[in-house]
């Protein structure tokens, strides 16, 4: 039995799927006051090449769960997944509500790392637990997909265990697969979508890994008075604050009409920012529908237990049935808009399909939107679009190019409109419309990525160039610090009502003394660390663009161009 | 003067035919967006609404001009982090 308690002190558990054994270490000084994607930028720039072949035994696949994981803090258990992106061949990070941050933080696992290449063939499923690590055959869950695959899991495992695994995508090794985990329900639906790992993922020949975390603890709190103090004070301003309520009746599918009303909703692959059939695709009609079919679906659902946001959703069909769940803004984007489709339900089967592929959704939208403009399909054809997500499916060399990517799809069919940068495809808003999120997207280390600092909330002219650097730098370092600390992005909303709280959690959690400004240090920490491993990996200020034809193609219907200065952009990390 | 008011999530009117979240509203010449928000009768403060005035970001202050699009959200600060 390994000890995971007296010490009290979260430990480092490596697995090398070579020799197929573990070790378990003490925490490094250097790691200690980092946590989520803060660690995983830490563990990348200390331990892998940068210039290391992602599908290679050099990357490492990397889990760890944020600062203040393992406490069911409203909003704040989430998994932050790492290693080098063989979609953008630089530092990734990837993060996911459910249950694996938790559970993982039950078996005192400050972070895990999964190193090497597998000596022989077949799939794995790594299992831990408070015996430790170990490697069990993948058996008959290998080749399924993973709404096949994980209820034959939680069988073999018991209903109790964490889960997070790849589907047929990950397999495959396409740089579009995600690594899924399981929801508070037991649906293999929190996907830590961006960036290809589960291709790294699969390329360490594991299926899954199993936390199985039943004879577990709590990580400790060393001031448990003052956590608790903090804690209430944060779900007060969380509860109290407007946009919880918003999120809970609509989730992120209140965004269609938001961008669409400035402008700034993708459509048609990326040509225009208004979409005429918007009121169809947006998250009013939505709740109405699903309020009027019942059964099982349900307009307020919570991904990970103890959330008191629910932004969640489970979409059920004209019979009541879930179709899928959830039903998100940027899916409904990529999937709708910007293909010209705007039934729900087509959406909706669509979005099971490239989940139940273990798939990035952004990622096979923003593709199947340049296969549209290659005349693979037509757009608004959704027959079409679940035809070729049948090839990915099937494995063809079609659904292979499909399922790497925008870029890759962008590159075989030689079409210059491809919204991607560093090879990650765009989410659900414009850049020329949004300009800010457009110097998000330009100058994230992770590539185009609306979590690293989405702007549209903000109340400056959007469409004013010479503002947006500052407001997406201010903005990408908050997000940086909420996914160092696991925070959802919606409990920035409590966390930006009650600031301190962040610094007494923190301080009671781990005996620590930080001040008010902790948020903004870990952020910053994390973006220079992700940036020095790109800049080792080669990726430099020369990648930190908007790809060129959105400089100069104009979007209607502001028929506004991306006209931030690259003088302005190459400053983005001079703080 | 008419303008085209898009109500957001929380705003929509329940009204005896369902809810609604797009209404013609006439105003006299000169009214400000402020004033479409009295007309309106929406109370929340100005630090939970985002006012966007044919696909830009408005301000109470700014005078609307027949068939402008007013998009009225209760949305703010938060989340991205701004």
């Amino acid at each position: 039995m390994v000890d995971i308690t007296p010490e009290r002190h979260m430990k480092v558990w490596r697995v090398n799927v070579c020799e197929q054994t573990y070790s378990i270490e003490p925490t490094p000084d250097t790691w200690a006051h980092l946590g989520g994607r803060g660690l995983v930028a830490r563990i990348l720039v200390d331990e892998v090449a940068p210039t290391c072949a992602p599908l290679g035994p050099g990357n490492k696949l990397l889990f760890a769960p944020g600062l203040l994981v393992g406490h069911m803090l409203s909003s704040c258990d989430r998994i932050s997944v790492g290693g080098k992106s063989p979609l953008t061949g630089g530092v990734k990070e990837s993060n996911a509500g459910g249950s694996t941050g938790l559970q993982l933080t039950r078996l005192g696992i400050k972070a895990l790392i999964i190193e090497d290449a597998p000596a022989r063939g077949g799939w794995w499923v790594l299992l831990l637990s408070p015996e430790g690590a170990r490697f069990e055959p993948a058996g008959d869950v290998a080749g399924l997909s993973v709404y096949e695959a994980a209820p034959r899991l939680l069988e073999r495992y018991g209903n109790h265990v964490a889960i997070a695994l790849i589907g047929p995508g990950g397999e495959m090794r396409l740089s579009a697969a995600g690594i899924q985990n399981l929801d508070k329900d037991k649906v293999p639906s929190r996907i830590a979508a961006r960036g290809g790992l589960g291709a790294v993922m699969g390329s360490k020949g594991l299926k899954a890994i199993v936390i199985d975390a039943k004879a577990g603890e709590k990580p400790p709190i060393a001031h448990i008075e003052d956590f608790r103090n903090a804690q209430k004070e944060y779900n007060k301003a969380l509860m109290s604050h407007p946009q919880t309520k918003v999120y809970a009746d609509y989730g992120t599918a209140a965004m269609p009409r938001m961008s669409n009303g400035f402008g700034g909703l993708p459509t048609r692959n990326f040509s225009q920012g208004t979409y005429e059939d918007v009121e169809k695709i947006s998250g009013e009609y939505m709740r109405e529908l699903l309020l009027q079919r019942g059964g099982e679906s349900e307009t307020t659902h919570a991904c990970m237990a103890g959330c008191t946001i629910r932004c969640s959703n489970i979409f059920g069909g004209e019979d009541g049935k879930a179709i899928v769940s959830p039903l998100e803004y940027e899916t409904i984007g990529l999937l709708g808009p910007n293909l010209c489709i705007s039934e729900l339900d087509s959406i909706a089967r669509m979005c099971y399909q490239i989940n139940d592929l273990g798939l990035d959704t952004i990622e096979v939208g923003a593709a199947l939107g340049v296969a549209a403009e290659a005349g693979l399909m037509q757009f608004g054809d959704s027959t079409r679009a679940m035809e070729l997500i049948d090839e990915i499916r099937k494995g063809t060399p079609l659904g292979r190019v499909l399922g790497s990517g925008a870029a890759t799809t962008g590159i075989v069919f030689g079409v210059e409109k491809v919204p991607a940068v560093k090879g990650q495809a765009m989410s659900a808003y414009e850049p020329r419309a949004i300009k800010g999120t457009g110097v998000t997207y330009a100058t994230s280390p992770q590539g185009a990525d609306h979590t690293a600092g989405l702007t549209i909330r903000a109340k400056v002219d959007h469409l004013d160039p010479t503002v947006q650097v500052d407001l997406s730098r201010k903005t990408q370092i908050n997000m940086a610090g909420y996914d160092t600390l696991g925070a959802c992005i919606f409990a920035g909303f409590g966390f930006a009502a009650a600031p301190e709280t962040i610094r007494d959690l923190l301080n009671a959690r781990y005996d620590w003394q930080v001040n008010g400004d902790i948020l903004q240090v870990l952020g910053k920490e994390a973006l220079k660390l992700e940036r020095q491993f790109n800049l080792g990996a080669g990726l430099t200020s020369a990648h930190d663009r908007i790809p060129e034809w959105m400089t100069r193609q104009a979007l209607p219907p502001h028929n506004a161009v991306f006209d931030v200065s690259e003088k302005e952009l190459d400053e983005f990390f001079n703080w | 003067m008419k303008v085209t008011v898009h109500l957001h999530t929380t705003l929509q009117r329940q009204t005896p035919e369902g809810l609604i979240r797009r209404l013609e509203v006439e105003l006299p010449g000169g009214s400000r967006v402020a004033d479409l928000l009295a007309d309106l009768e929406i109370t929340l403060s100005m630090d939970a609404l985002l006012l966007a005035v044919n696909a830009r970001v408005a301000e109470p202050e700014q005078i609307l001009q027949d068939g402008d699009q007013v998009n009225i959200m209760p949305a703010i600060s938060g989340g991205g982090g701004s």
